[in-house]
């Protein structure tokens, strides 16, 4: 319990700085969205989902790889630390992909007419948020043993397979999935990348605290579940 | 069985395969059409602004404030989450270790 204790007040500090700054980001990037950045002479107001929807995906592919990454060094070392990693990344993760594909079909609506389609690129996404929704729904079965924490981790370290395939997709299989965005420079007004610049920051800045957050409560569960395993043995 | 499978695969082949003359058809029909882009295209490669009251006039405010919404409430619907989660194993931590404390000094 000391070493908890002492373990949460050392990082406490750190954690408020970054809420802080991540909440006043928000404020600004909500301000140069709405007030700085014009409306889309196509597609009109419904534009602006487009700087919350790219810095979900992106906070999205955040979250995911963070999983990615625990799983593989919890498969290496066998350490519940990392597992603990690969559980606050998929959840996270799989948070903003919730995000990602409630707001895309609302500016797939506007821009398309339609709902959804069988775009390559709305296809992996689809595919990424299946994966690791199994990978939940595994862990969700009560108390988690070996057997199911291994099975789960090479689930999350498949998923991460499909991060790239989504990124790619519509370079490679010409989706009608928007590139305005690309390596040779972009397609948006200077204030446009301005107000997207800030939410991909603050999008960043959310991603870290609630998998950070995450950790934390999924170590104190693990203590939990150790302690109640010395319980049952004394 | 084995040849029916072979017999399969090799029709599947012959369906979906193009055959020469198709595919430099496709390229000549594609290098002429790599000139004119169609709206839609276009649209998929920028974003430009507009000017004026214009954009008071255009739809998709309502699509719009969905969308945030929706990002608020699934943020805050799992900030409540984490939290309900992070009393829940508080609590079991301290009824662990007086659990535990007790059964110490039995």
């Amino acid at each position: 319990m000391k070493t908890l204790g002492a373990r949460k007040a050392g990082s406490s500090t750190v954690w408020a700085l970054l809420l802080i700054g991540t909440l006043a980001l928000f404020g600004v990037t909500l301000y140069t969205i709405f007030v700085v950045a014009p409306v889309e002479q196509q597609m009109g107001i419904a534009q602006k989902i487009f700087y919350f929807h790219v810095p979900s995906a992106y906070a999205m592919y955040i979250g995911f790889g963070v999983s990615a990454l625990g799983s593989l060094m919890y498969l290496i070392k066998r350490d519940t630390k990392w597992d603990a990693v690969g559980v606050a990344g998929a959840e996270v993760g799989f948070l903003f992909w919730l995000i990602v594909v409630c707001t895309g079909p609302l500016w797939a609506r506007k821009a398309w007419g339609v709902w959804w389609t069988w775009d390559p690129r709305l296809t992996t996404t689809l595919l990424a948020g299946m994966i690791f929704a199994a990978y939940l729904a595994l862990r969700s079965m009560g108390e988690a043993g070996e057997v199911e924490k291994r099975f789960a981790a090479g689930l999350a370290i498949f998923g991460l397979i499909d991060l790239p395939l989504i990124h790619y997709s519509v370079q490679r299989w010409r989706g009608v999935h928007p590139t305005v965005i690309t390596g040779k420079g972009g397609g948006l007004e200077s204030e446009m990348y301005w107000a997207l610049g800030l939410s991909f920051v603050a999008f960043t800045g959310l991603a870290i605290l609630l998998i950070w957050m995450r950790l934390s409560v999924e170590r104190d569960r693990e203590q939990t579940a150790q302690l109640r395993f010395e319980l049952m043995h004394q | 069985m084995r040849s029916l499978i072979l017999a399969t695969a090799i029709a599947m082949m012959a369906l979906f395969l193009p055959r020469p003359n198709a595919l430099a058809q496709e390229e000549a029909a594609a290098s002429a059409d790599s000139g004119a882009e169609d709206p839609a295209e276009e649209r998929a490669a920028q974003f430009v602004g507009v000017k004026g009251a214009d954009a008071e006039r255009i739809p998709g405010g309502i699509l719009m404030l969905v969308a945030y919404a929706i990002v608020w409430l699934l943020l805050f619907g799992y900030l409540f989450r984490m939290r309900m989660l992070q009393r829940q194993t508080a609590d079991e931590l301290r009824r662990l270790g007086a659990e535990i404390k007790a059964s110490g000094g039995e």
